[in-house]
């Protein structure tokens, strides 16, 4: 969550922040932090990205009707059982489950908070009359899970000047969880920061853990979690949080999903894989204006900013692209375009499935996006998340090799008119024929030769699976680091643990250019030229042949400077010995391992 | 003195001149003549295509336009729902808008002066066929047939559509055809763009507070399923196929003894009747009619400028204009379909109706840049450059007719406003004689912004033009008032001055503003000084072929003879733009207003003829002026450079106007229309640099004046290596059928259409031909 009232920045201000303060890439390059087996924590949970409800798009509104008594006004007791019965009626039997109580529960219309005398979250008696354990109990009444919230830390209102006892804990109080000078903690400073160097402060998760596995919870939203939530340093470091919250559960015996937010830092991406089971890879997604989201902001965001995360997804942890809301366009205020290309990487990118749509007031084509089985078999089916095989520009192709030898490739317009998009099979690996499958149209498409071209409608999308009928890809590769190269202005070779040789390009920065000499092939065309490359965060360079014109190409982000990742840029060749050049231009390109040329142009 | 020409008097000066008014834009028409049989198939070369339909918010730069001359649409093509922007060319608000400013000058708002605005929109829905449902989707242009056609595949049908507009029916048609067991589900939506009062599905009406009534109509018809009206809309359902036809018009006439209105005519009465008379025929027969119509001038003139390359055949035309770029390989054919493209849009944009303005037929919105208007200071001028060299001559007749539409409103604006003691371009004699225009014109005999006073003699040199291409004498008779007003206007106006250190008297233009940069109030400016010495010379040789007025023709050649003619600046070396050695204006300057001695004009020749000062004068000039601009200022550069025989940099200011627009950068868009960067991010459509690029390619190929004839002037290496043009026409009243191989003509086929005699020169080689009109000859081994 991220309630208006607490940020004191947007979004993007943030982002750009960040991106500034990068330097070139070997400056700040880490050694590859190898990616560990994702945790899997307490049997079954999160064994598949979860899939359900969520209160807050609809809370955090400005849609007429939603919240009359007050912003976020919307939860309530009525309305969560409301929208459980819809879910029970309409979604569950493809496979939504969870109903999730956002941000609020515990706060009066006027956004005040109550405590109960440990200083632990008590539901509103006029949003929730029953209290928190008679929603539960409906919830599962129905077959289905519930779902609650909690901020980090100490909220400053349930100080109490350090008066308040700690549940199950004697000789505790609140003045013994926090530290001495109260330094404050979470995305909006709104909890004094617990120090886990003090027993009593583990007690405290404890007694909260143990209230909501008491109520019946099966899910936890844990928010603010720092460094994330446009937070970072020591003050707002709060892994000891999240660890103390993964023993607490544990400790209640009771399997409860631990969800992260928000806009998590993924330089601790191994700490939210260790604790938890799955964490929000962005900001909100909702627009907290007259509908419940916006295409601009902040949906088309999440084209950048999944790829870094990709490979840390996996059973136990999810990357979370947060709610998803395609079940109303009006509502949702995007086109039917931007609802299926909504939909299409939340499921590609196995992006928990939750809606935040009033459920009473799903349109025709929401229900079949939420209900598509064959699109939720991509999230739910054990194949890995897709990432972009092409760079990130404003017509993209993201895939997946599925166990079974297929793909699941999705093509994505993100331009504002329609565009052709193309998936060159020579970009999953292999060249020569290929089955197609349309999985939102339910419809084989029929066979194709190297490659598949749709019109998309702006923000458009389609979805396949391709499988291969032809034979695999031969490539010719070129290292970055051969000193057959030409390296122009500040760019040097650096060693490069995850890269082929051992070595790549970098500092290829504010002028400095990669040429690769005689790259030579057989025949005139376009190439879809792999390139291996590193980049901590997403950077463009400008590609081109034989000193001809340039094309701009951004590079999606690897999550790292340690992570080696491809995509293939179509480059313009001719036969015989030809030059490929990489150049930063006026900005910040990434580090090149090295390209592979095929042997046949498109 | 009476100020409106009354129609008593209109009809004598007609009559006078054997000047004939046109009939009524929207009128009731003939019953079409259709052909028998039809041969099919366009060459693949004239095909355009895409991959992606366009979006209802760009159709300027991505819609497919069609047109029959007077009716036409930009069509988005999407296959869930098709928008059509219908237009049809006198669709104007605005008036006589003879109240000065006071400065002297007009008003140019879109009450006063008016606007070109939409007549319709027609929308038709298929809720089934959404583009992220639908596979294989392509859309093409065939610029031989004139049709754009829609294709994809939904659910293993394949869905077409086929849409065009008939000049013999006089209506637009759109045709869905299914193969595969498909069917038909939507709706249809006319609608006007004003206000109107839409609630009849099939038709509608309106008027502007100008007077002006206008309407559209629209039938549908399929076969199986239902075609029912249902409130505003037509609903289909579950149709094989679906013909929809669309029309409309105004109730303008290009009268200005009628105020420029038929008041017997009802616009959506007259509609209503041209739908349902075309309603009557199958959709083939339709297409048939209208393909054969347009095939019979389109086919006039033919264009290879070499072989593209398979991988360049491979791509569709966006791609292909962005590997043109990126690339930097020539593409012949992509080249000569370009110029074939601006051929499509003067055959669709410019018969029996109003000519062609600033963006031709084709708008997406009702407030396009300065009024979609005719601007008279190089971009009306350039629209018609091409008509002839590409066989396109009877194109130009549009232009013609709205010249003499507007003479008796202009003349009578000159008359009554010209010497208005506000306007700082009066003549200062006092004197006031003929006629003059604005810079910008509207169909309703107005002016807009500035007085351009030399903007007359620039008409009357593009009419001419038309004259020497074609011969005809009925043109010449036609013209020939128009050519005498104008004469008779500066016969008042030119200043007679004694030039420093000489007792020299000569004749200066009076104070004036070179278009459109520098001093306002510059006597003798180049640009007046070249139009008004190449009008004189024009006017003397009309009187003489018509026998008229000779003793006026003298007096005017004897002024000719006095006419002060530019020098070259000692200061800069170019030729002056104002009698000043100094420069006083910008450098890379859009207009070439010094030039137009250079193209259009030819009084400066490279060809020794003219001293070798000024064309060196005029060479810097336009060297200084830069590679750099955009549409129709390249276009304009690359003419002046083929008149020089620089084939390099003709050809590489073509290339400039190729280079995809983004974002709105200028360049060629799409859809292959014009794009020019009016701000940082927005673009506008400026149809001018559709045909000033497409001249400027016929102009490398082909330089002509009466009695000279030179082959391949300024071929580019591009095009060198074999190629060839057929049906163009050369001054002095040929029409000449070119090959070429290894940059050298193998076949020059020279054909009469009214001329004589003429050399034919090719390299340092030339030869006399002489032949009777119909006749032709055909020559061969050029020397190097």
């Amino acid at each position: 969550m991220r309630s208006p009232s607490y940020s004191v920045l947007p979004a993007r201000g943030l982002r750009a922040v960040f991106v500034l303060a990068l330097t070139a890439g070997l400056a700040t390059a880490v050694p590859a932090a190898h990616a560990v087996p994702a945790a899997t924590p307490a049997s079954t949970v999160a064994a598949k990205p979860y899939m359900g409800w969520s209160s807050w798009s609809m809370q955090s509104s400005k849609y007429p009707g939603l919240n009359p008594d007050g912003d976020y006004s919307y939860l309530t007791e009525a309305n969560v059982l409301k929208q459980t019965d819809a879910l029970a009626a309409k979604l569950k039997n493809f496979g939504y489950e969870y109903v999730n109580i956002d941000a609020g529960w515990w706060r009066d219309n006027a956004w005040k908070p109550e405590f109960d005398q440990y200083a632990r979250q008590t539901a509103d008696p006029v949003r929730f009359p029953h209290g928190m354990k008679a929603v539960a109990d409906h919830i599962h009444a129905k077959g289905l899970k519930a779902g609650i919230y909690l901020p980090v830390g100490l909220e400053k209102e349930a100080y109490n000047n350090g008066n308040s006892p700690i549940w199950n804990a004697p000789g505790c109080t609140t003045a013994d969880i926090v530290y001495p000078d109260l330094r404050t903690t979470n995305g909006w400073d709104s909890a004094y920061k617990l120090d886990f160097s003090r027993p009593c402060a583990e007690k405290y998760i404890d007694s909260q853990a143990q209230a909501i596995a008491d109520w019946g919870y099966d899910f936890l939203k844990f928010d603010g979690v720092g460094p994330g939530s446009f937070k970072s340093g020591d003050q707002y470091n709060n892994v000891a949080d999240v660890a103390a919250w993964q023993k607490a559960i544990a400790a209640t015996g009771r399997p409860i999903h631990l969800e992260l937010s928000w806009s998590l830092d993924i330089g601790h991406v191994d700490d939210w894989k260790k604790y938890s089971n799955g964490w929000r890879v962005d900001t909100d997604v909702e627009c907290y204006c007259n509908t419940l989201v916006s295409w601009e902001n902040s949906v088309n965001d999440r084209w950048d900013d999944t790829p870094g995360w990709t490979r840390h997804a996996g059973p136990g942890g999810w990357n979370d692209l947060d709610s998803l809301d395609v079940g109303n366009g009006e509502m949702d205020g995007l086109t039917k375009a931007e609802r299926q290309s909504y939909a299409t990487l939340w499921a590609i990118a196995k992006s928990p499935l939750y809606t935040g749509d009033d459920l009473t007031k799903l349109d025709d084509y929401g229900v079949k996006l939420l209900t598509n089985r064959e699109v939720i078999a991509v999230n739910q089916g054990n194949t890995p998340p897709a990432r972009p095989v092409t760079p990130s520009d404003a017509q993209q192709v993201w895939a997946a090799k599925n166990p079974d030898g297929t793909y699941t490739v999705a093509l994505f317009n993100l331009a504002d008119a329609p565009a052709a998009v193309t998936a060159d099979f020579s970009t999953l690996g292999f060249t020569g024929k290929a089955a197609v499958r349309d999985l939102w149209n339910h419809e084989n498409l029929g066979t194709y030769q190297n490659k598949i071209t749709e019109a998309l409608p702006a923000h458009g999308s389609r979805l396949f699976t391709v499988t291969p009928r032809g034979s695999a890809l031969t490539t010719t590769g070129y290292e970055a680091e051969s000193t057959t190269n030409t390296l122009a202005g500040n760019a040097s070779v650096a060693g490069c643990s995850a890269c082929s040789g051992g070595n790549k390009v970098g500092n290829l920065y504010l002028g400095g250019k990669l040429t690769f000499n005689n790259v030579v092939v057989d025949k005139p065309g376009t190439y879809l030229v792999k390139v291996a490359y590193v980049s901590g965060d997403a950077r463009s360079a400008d590609v081109s042949a034989n000193g001809g014109g340039a094309t701009s190409h951004k590079f999606p982000s690897t999550g790292d400077w340690g992570t080696v990742e491809t995509v293939s840029v179509p480059v313009s060749l001719k036969a015989g010995a030809n030059t490929i050049t990489f150049d930063s231009a006026n900005w910040y390109a990434p580090d090149i391992d090295r390209i592979d040329v095929p042997k046949s142009p498109r | 003195m009476e100020h409106v020409p009354s129609r008593r008097g209109f009809l004598a000066l007609a009559a006078a001149t054997g000047a004939l008014a046109s009939l009524p834009a929207f009128t009731a028409t003939a019953a079409p003549q259709r052909p028998d049989s039809l041969a099919e198939s366009g060459t693949s070369r004239n095909t355009l295509w895409w991959q992606a339909p366009a979006d209802e918010h760009s159709m300027i730069e991505q819609g497919l336009p069609v047109g029959n001359g007077r009716l036409g649409a930009l069509a988005s093509n999407d296959s869930g729902r098709e928008l059509l922007l219908v237009t049809d060319a006198t669709m104007w608000t605005g008036g006589l808008n003879d109240t000065l400013d006071a400065d002297g000058q007009f008003p140019y708002g879109r009450t006063d002066f008016g606007s070109f605005t939409l007549l319709a929109r027609l929308t038709v829905d298929l809720p089934d066929h959404d583009l992220s449902a639908v596979s294989g989707y392509r859309r093409t242009l065939d610029l031989d047939r004139g049709v754009v056609t829609t294709s994809y595949v939904r659910s293993g049908v394949t869905y077409r559509r086929e849409l065009f507009a008939s000049r013999p029916d006089d209506v637009i048609v759109l045709h869905l055809t299914q193969s595969g067991g498909g069917r038909y589900f939507g709706t249809l939506t006319l609608e006007g763009t004003h206000g109107e009062d839409s609630s009849r599905a099939e038709s509608f009406a309106g008027s502007f507070p100008n007077g002006l009534r206008y309407g559209a109509a629209v039938a549908a018809y399929g076969s199986g399923g239902s075609v029912e009206v249902t409130g505003s809309q037509v609903a289909f359902s579950g149709c094989r196929e679906l013909t929809v036809v669309v029309s409309g018009g105004t109730n303008y006439a290009p009268d200005a003894a009628a105020d420029y209105r038929d008041p017997s005519l009802d616009p959506e009465a007259l509609a209503r009747t041209k739908v349902r008379a075309a309603a009557r025929h199958s959709a083939d027969t339709l297409l048939h009619t209208h393909v054969a119509d347009h095939r019979d001038l389109f086919g006039r003139f033919g264009l290879s400028l070499g072989t593209s390359t398979p991988e360049q055949r491979a791509l569709d035309t966006w791609e292909r204009i962005q590997a043109r770029a990126r690339d930097g390989a020539p593409d012949p054919e992509l080249e000569a379909a370009y110029l074939q493209f601006g051929r499509y849009l003067m055959v669709s944009g410019s018969r029996r109706s109003l000519p062609l303005g600033l963006q031709g037929l084709w708008l997406d919105g009702n407030d396009p840049d300065w009024m979609g208007d005719y601007h008279t200071d190089i971009n009306i001028q350039m629209n018609y450059w091409m008509a002839d060299r590409a066989g396109l001559s009877s194109c130009f007749d549009a232009l013609t007719d709205y010249c003499l539409a507007q003479l008796p409103s202009w003349t009578d604006l000159t008359r009554r406003l010209f010497n208005d003691s506000r306007n700082r371009y009066r003549n200062s004699s006092g004197k006031n004689a003929g006629w003059t225009v604005a810079i910008s014109t509207n169909p309703y005999g107005g002016g807009g912004w500035w007085w351009h006073p030399a903007g007359n003699a620039w008409l009357c040199n593009t009419l001419f033009e038309h004259y020497e291409f074609t011969g005809s004498r009925s043109h010449l008779e036609r013209i020939y008032p128009l050519l005498k007003g104008a004469c008779e206007f500066w016969e008042a106006r030119l200043l007679t001055t004694t030039l420093p250190g000489t007792s020299q008297d000569m004749l200066i233009a009076d104070s004036d503003w070179s278009p459109e940069q520098g001093p306002l109030d510059a006597k003798g400016i180049t640009y007046a000084q070249e139009l008004v010495w190449a009008l004189f010379g024009n006017y003397c040789v009309a009187s003489a072929e018509l026998k008229k007025d000779s003793g006026y023709s003298g007096t005017i050649a004897a002024l000719r003879q006095k006419l002060y003619l530019p020098r070259v600046s000692p200061t800069t070396g170019w030729l002056e733009e104002w009698m000043s050695p100094d420069n006083l204006g910008e450098t890379t300057h859009r207009h070439l207003s010094p030039l137009v001695g250079l193209f259009p004009g030819d009084r400066i020749r490279p060809d020794g003829s003219t001293p070798k000062d000024i064309v060196d004068g005029a060479t810097a000039l336009l060297t200084a002026r830069g590679m750099e601009s955009f549409g129709w200022a390249n276009a304009w550069r690359s003419l002046c450079w083929a008149r020089l025989k620089n084939a390099d940099n003709a050809y590489q200011l073509i290339v400039n106007n190729l280079r995809p627009s983004t974002g709105g950068s200028n360049g060629t868009a799409p859809n292959l229309f014009d794009i020019y960067q009016v701000e940082q991010g927005r673009g506008i459509f400026q149809i001018d640099a559709n045909f000033g690029t497409p001249a400027a390619m016929s102009e490398m190929l082909l330089y002509s004046r009466p009695g000279h004839l030179e082959l391949l002037p300024a071929l580019p290496d591009a095009w060198a290596a074999s190629g060839s043009v057929t049906g163009a026409a050369a001054r002095g009243g040929f029409v000449v059928d070119l090959r070429w191989q290894d940059g050298r003509p193998t076949e020059a086929c020279i054909r009469s259409g009214g001329g004589r005699t003429t050399t034919v020169a090719f390299g340092g080689t030339s030869r006399k031909v002489s032949l009777s009109p119909g006749q032709s000859v055909t020559l061969k081994d050029f020397a190097r």
